[in-house]
């Protein structure tokens, strides 16, 4: 019956075929749209995702941040520190779930002349733990020794660019090279041991695009320190070992450590896991594919009531019809699902068309995003269902007032 | 010559009709009428326009419900039946043939012919052979696969009456089948009422205004203001 009832409301709907069309036309525009805004969120969420995974999913960054903010006093106030032993401490405490630390300190921003070739180079004293964090890959050399990190050598792990700029385009030559670094007036040497791969596509939280004019230098913590005079920690990173739930780490890190350091009146230390990063930052582009989403699927509403309309006209049309199919044995039920049935193929029809459409321009517009496109398979299923369901919802009241109607009076309407 | 099998088809006792009960607008259209027709009689239900005998036929054919008295179709009681059984009853045993056709536009003669079967469940092959061979029997195999726009009047009556006959039922029920065709026309689906009757002993209920029509048949029912006024057996059939 379900394919005789099929094939009668194609034959109706090949009857009126522009009327079919332009009553398709909505649930078409609907459901492209809500495809098309699916497929760009969804885009968006896995280019995101990637991007801050290739930043170290094990990863929990720890600061201070500032409780109040109050202008009058924060200038005054001292710089909030993490006491060494303190992470220490930490680290032995959290030993089975933390895989490494890293810490990083500053030297300076300088710049290197070697002949008439300059470079801007930004120096940083790190720890074994932050090319972990970082996920730095080398293009030659080696990393630092832990002989070179407990004497704090004057050696430096620098970019390829670097290299390529002062050493030029064979690497192999820059390694065993020294240079000099001139830091607000101070000159240091340092020895070449590591050329690291430079990264210009980081996903930078502070909004900095990555392609900065000075690329960094890393030498072993304990030099920064010797060099600076200062030990001081503000920030760190931990990298946990894999299986951990860093987001449970995360909190019980922020508990100790506010428990065991020193307290400052207006901070207190927080940490974040990246995979809590990662879901903040993915639930938030959903939120708003969501809300965008909720929003197109009104056009789908709107298309569905049209189906309703054309419905309720193909029906008092068909009266005569619907009163001879009576008179002939079909039973009110019978009467109902050929009519349904009617509305569903208008709806899967023009959700078929709009599925495609709805990819076609979510294609097109995360490619003009300059994301990768990632077609969202459970829109399309979610799509397909919600047509269908509009069909049985907007086509249940005009074929209940066929089904209903008094054969007698069908077959007398003129 | 009239069948002489006496089993009682249709028992028709004191049926009143009755538009807007319990308004001030009460209208009673039958006023009480009682009959019975036998299986295998070709009956005529003869009346003016308004006299009252299409909404009887309405009421015989199981369209409408009579507001009292009772209506017994094969000894069941139809007051007490079901809608849902009716459709059954409606399928199976009950052929309409309308005066205006009412075959559906769009779709050719033999779907048309098969929608009755449709209903009553009967699979593909077997609906589409019994479709063309009930087009033959009527003389419209050479134009089954045509829609009801490309038919004459009478192609269309034929296909109807074709239609009709789909689940073999043992009434038809024809209201005024002459009424929209020349006489020639008429005349060739008159000659298939007799034709049916006489070879298959179906029940044939015409209801007309045409004495004329009336006058083929072997019994005549009158209907006037809602009530029998004239029942005979037609000595010429």
């Amino acid at each position: 019956m379900l394919i005789e009832n099929s094939k009668l409301a194609l034959a109706s709907l090949a009857a009126n075929k522009m009327r079919a069309f332009l009553t398709m036309l909505g649930i078409i525009i609907g459901i492209a749209a809500v495809i098309a805004i699916m497929t760009v969120g969804n885009s968006l969420q896995q280019s995101v995702k990637a991007s801050m995974a290739s930043m170290g999913v094990n990863n929990i960054s720890a600061g201070f941040s500032m409780l109040n903010y109050d202008e009058d006093s924060s200038s005054s106030e001292i710089t909030p520190l993490v006491q060494p032993q303190v992470l220490k401490d930490m680290v032995s405490t959290y030993s089975s779930e933390i895989q490494t630390i890293s810490v990083q300190s500053s030297v300076g921003s300088g710049s290197v002349r070697s002949g008439n070739k300059t470079a801007k180079v930004s120096v940083s004293g790190v720890s074994a733990g932050y090319f972990v964090a970082e996920r730095t890959s080398l293009s030659g050399g080696t990393f630092f020794t832990p002989h070179m990190y407990e004497k704090g050598s004057n050696v430096a792990i620098v970019s390829d660019r670097f290299a390529k700029s002062i050493f030029g385009n064979n690497l192999s030559k820059a390694l065993g090279k020294e240079f000099e670094v001139n830091v607000d007036s101070n000159y240091t040497t340092y020895t070449i041991v590591g050329i690291y791969t430079y990264k210009t596509d980081n996903y930078s939280f502070d909004g900095s695009s990555g392609k900065s004019t000075s690329t960094p230098v890393y030498i072993p913590l304990k030099s920064a320190q010797l060099q600076v005079h200062n030990t001081d920690i503000s920030d760190f990173t931990v990298v946990a070992k894999d299986s951990v739930d860093t987001t449970a780490l995360a909190s019980e890190m922020q508990t100790y450590l506010n428990a065991h350091n020193p307290t400052y009146a207006n901070y207190q230390i927080e940490c974040y896991s990246m995979q809590s990063m990662i879901k903040q930052s993915t639930d938030m582009s959903k939120n708003t594919t969501n809300a965008m989403t909720l929003i197109a699927a009104l056009a789908l509403l709107v298309g569905g009531i049209g189906v309703m309309n054309i419905m309720t006209v193909s029906i008092t049309e068909r009266t005569r019809e619907i009163g001879t199919r009576k008179a002939l044995g079909a039973p009110n039920e019978q009467i109902l699902l050929q009519f349904i049935t009617e509305a569903i193929i208008i709806c899967l029809i023009g959700g078929l068309i709009g599925i495609g459409l709805g990819i076609v321009m979510g294609n097109i517009a995360s490619r003009v995003m300059g994301y990768p496109a990632s077609i969202s398979l459970s829109s399309i299923a979610v799509s397909m269902g919600f047509s269908m369901f509009i069909g049985v919802f907007f086509g249940f009241y005009p074929a209940n007032k066929a089904a209903k109607m008094n054969p007698i009076e069908a077959l007398r309407y003129e | 010559m009239e069948s002489t099998n006496t089993t009682t088809m249709i028992h028709a006792d004191k049926i009143i009709k009755s538009y807007y009960v319990g308004t001030p607008n009460e209208l009673e259209i039958l006023h009480g009428i009682s009959l019975d027709i036998h299986e295998g009689e070709f009956v005529s239900i003869v009346g003016a326009s308004g006299s009252g005998k299409s909404t009887f036929m309405n009421i015989l054919g199981l369209l409408d419900r009579p507001t009292s008295g009772t209506y017994l179709l094969n000894g069941s009681d139809i007051g007490k039946t079901k809608d849902k059984a009716l459709s059954g009853i409606r399928n199976h045993q009950i052929g309409f043939v309308f005066q205006t056709y009412n075959l559906i536009a769009r779709t050719n003669a033999i779907r048309n012919v098969e929608m009755p079967m449709l209903y009553a469940g009967v699979k593909g092959k077997e609906r589409r052979d019994r479709a063309i061979e009930l087009l033959k029997m009527v003389g419209m195999e050479e134009r089954m696969h045509h829609t009801p726009d490309e038919l004459s009047g009478g192609q269309k009556q034929r296909v109807a009456i074709a239609r009709a006959m789909a689940n073999d039922p043992s009434i038809i029920l024809a209201d005024e089948p002459t009424g929209a065709l020349d006489s020639h026309t008429g005349r060739m689906v008159m000659d298939l009422f007799h034709k049916l009757h006489e070879e298959q002993h179906k029940t044939i209920i015409l209801i007309t205004h045409s004495g004329e029509l009336a006058a083929e048949t072997p019994r005549i029912v009158t209907i006037r203001d809602g009530s029998i006024v004239d029942e005979r057996r037609n000595q010429a059939c």
